[in-house]
């Protein structure tokens, strides 16, 4: 079995030192991979995340990221990924990585994602500037998530969001904000390239678990969610395992 | 900009702690009774909810700050999940 360990919305900043090491030392013998969905700084601050890349920097498995919308509020997101990227943290936005774990490729398609809504009450790119470019990212990356999953040769491959892409992870979020966490147009992606599970963030006050209109299982790792450092999940590779690990990201 | 009424004030309080970089969670409740506020949801460590509420103080110093947020764990997982 792949072991993935996940969380999101880590939100670290100037005082986080600690919170997340002393659950990381032996996440080597826990899991194959960490994957990490967004929101990794209070405020996308290079200083904050160079808090948490310190602490991700023993983390002895391959991390996979994706950013969230906070990485991104202080305009300094590319400088986020460098720092991240410093600290061997591969992070994915419209891209794709593959893992090899045991003679198994594990594919991770990855995406900030964005808003707009859920099936028969999404916005519109229609009328105001404003709202064409709003709904208009969402598409695009959406299209970009697609791509890169349909992309993937892998014998697992995996959706890794922030934004989420189905209103059942957001159930105990109020109704209101639903348009501002998440759009069916990333699970529509999903549905046509296909998956073994999606990961996804953002909804602090929503459920772990849900389903894509095709059955794609969904788990929403938002820390103040799933309540640990990280969950893991377990994912049947479908082919025999070799012995030793390979490891390496390409 | 004036000052808001005590009717918009819960939000003109959740918009300052989003802003304030010291604070900057999105997900806050905020509810003023009278002289009181009382400040509810999920914070990641006992540091920050230390923060919220000096935040607070900082914002209203005459009203009396209720904070409640509970701090997440993070410690690590008892099992695992088998999803396929």
């Amino acid at each position: 079995m792949i072991r993935i360990a996940a969380v999101g919305d880590l939100h670290y900043g100037a005082g986080s030192t600690e919170i997340l090491r002393p659950s990381l030392e032996h996440l080597h013998d826990r899991a194959d991979v960490l994957l990490l969905a967004g929101d990794l700084t209070r405020c996308g601050g290079p200083e904050e995340v160079k808090v948490l890349a310190d602490e991700l920097r023993g983390v002895q498995i391959p991390v996979v990221a994706v950013l969230g919308n906070h990485d991104y509020h202080a305009d300094h997101q590319d400088e986020v990924r460098r720092v991240l990227e410093d600290a061997r943290v591969r992070v994915l936005e419209g891209e794709a990585a593959t893992i090899d774990i045991d003679g198994a490729r594990i594919g991770i398609a990855g995406t900030k994602g964005f808003g707009g809504g859920f099936r028969g009450a999404h916005g519109s790119d229609f009328g105001e500037p404003e709202m064409k470019a709003f709904v208009g990212h969402t598409k695009m990356l959406s299209d970009r998530l697609e791509r890169a999953l349909t992309d993937l040769d892998a014998d697992l491959r995996i959706a890794l969001l922030h934004y989420a892409p189905i209103e059942g992870t957001l159930e105990g979020e109020r109704l209101e904000i639903y348009p501002f966490l998440g759009s069916y147009l990333l699970a529509e992606a999903v549905d046509n390239a296909g998956a073994d599970l999606v990961l996804h963030g953002h909804a602090h006050h929503g459920a772990e678990k849900g389903r894509t209109p095709a059955g794609i299982p969904v788990r929403n790792v938002a820390q103040p969610v799933i309540r640990h450092a990280y969950n893991i999940y377990t994912l049947d590779p479908g082919r025999q395992l070799l012995p030793a690990a390979a490891g390496g990201i390409s | 900009m004036s000052k808001p009424r005590a009717d918009y004030l819960p939000e003109a309080i959740r918009e300052k702690l989003i802003h304030d970089p010291r604070v900057a969670e999105q997900d806050l409740r905020v509810e003023v009774q009278e002289h009181r506020v009382m400040l509810g949801g999920n914070v990641a460590s006992p540091q920050l909810k230390q923060r919220i509420t000096e935040v607070a103080k900082e914002l209203l110093p005459d009203y009396e700050v209720v904070n409640d947020t509970t701090v997440v764990s993070a410690a690590e997982p008892e099992s695992e999940e088998p999803v396929s």
